[in-house]
């Protein structure tokens, strides 16, 4: 099938993914003080991993390269890193000595992140918003 | 007679390098799209694509400008400035997406213009 907008199926799963990730990073935000999750642990900071996909699968016997991609986020992995210890005796979930068990988020790392998403969501866009001004004058042949 | 007119070398290797835009097109959104992905290699129209056209368009044979395929294929000259081996650079790949907005916006102009002249060769006047 011909797409009137040349290139929609990757942009549009980049958007996707781009998105996906913007989710994820405000969640790790959102929990950075979450000391009981459903598990009973401390919220484990959460993170996205982006791979390409042939778009056509039927071209699966072209050479590499030949065809265009796509982007998708196959498995949000648990980040391993051990929780920070606060000591905060007063709080409900410390342990003997005192400690707290509290979520390792870095609040600098996330922010970064959050921006390279949505850099890279305004990148896509703009090929999108490209591919519909070619689509439109691509229309207009043979108009004055 | 009319067959003619669209059958000029000139004509048929504007259609040509349409399509070819908009196959860019696609390999940047690609590699927008990939921006992030680890050892994703940029794609790109296939380098000996140009040469081979200049070639043809010498002998202004209609037939085989039009029976030109153009492909795609990774960039190879395309060098990674980072750990993940990917070889995607976000401001070179937007002015590549500008660049090829241009020439497909020049070609759609040719291919209009041919057509905008055999409206007035036809009916005498230009609307």
């Amino acid at each position: 099938m011909i797409n009137i907008l040349s290139g929609i199926d990757s942009t549009s799963s980049a958007l996707n993914a781009e998105r996906i990730r913007m989710d994820v990073v405000s969640q790790n935000i959102a929990n950075v003080n979450t000391t009981r999750g459903p598990d009973g642990k401390p919220y484990a900071r959460h993170q996205v991993v982006f791979e390409a996909v042939l778009g056509d699968q039927l071209a699966a016997g072209s050479p590499p390269g030949s065809r265009p991609l796509e982007v998708r986020v196959p498995r949000v992995e648990i980040d391993k890193r051990a929780p920070r210890q606060v000591y905060q005796p007063s709080h409900p979930h410390a342990d003997a000595n005192g400690m707290v068990a509290m979520p390792d988020i870095n609040m600098y790392e996330e922010m970064v992140d959050l921006m390279s998403a949505s850099r890279a969501y305004e990148a896509n866009l703009s090929a999108v918003k490209t591919a519909r001004s070619m689509a439109l004058q691509a229309l207009a042949i043979g108009k004055r | 007679m009319i067959e003619g007119l669209f059958n000029q070398p000139n004509y048929v290797a504007a259609k040509k390098l349409l399509d070819v835009s908009e196959m860019r097109h696609e390999a940047i959104s690609s590699n927008l799209a990939n921006i992030e992905t680890p050892h994703y290699k940029r794609l790109d129209v296939a380098p000996n694509f140009a040469a081979q056209l200049s070639q043809i368009v010498q002998s202004r044979d209609p037939q085989s400008i039009s029976e030109l395929k153009p492909e795609l294929a990774i960039d190879t000259s395309a060098i990674s400035s980072r750990k993940d081996g990917n070889t995607v650079q976000l401001e070179s790949e937007l002015m590549r997406l500008n660049q090829n907005y241009l020439e497909n916006q020049l070609e759609t102009q040719l291919v209009s213009g041919s057509m905008l002249r055999l409206r007035l060769a036809i009916t005498g006047r230009g609307s």
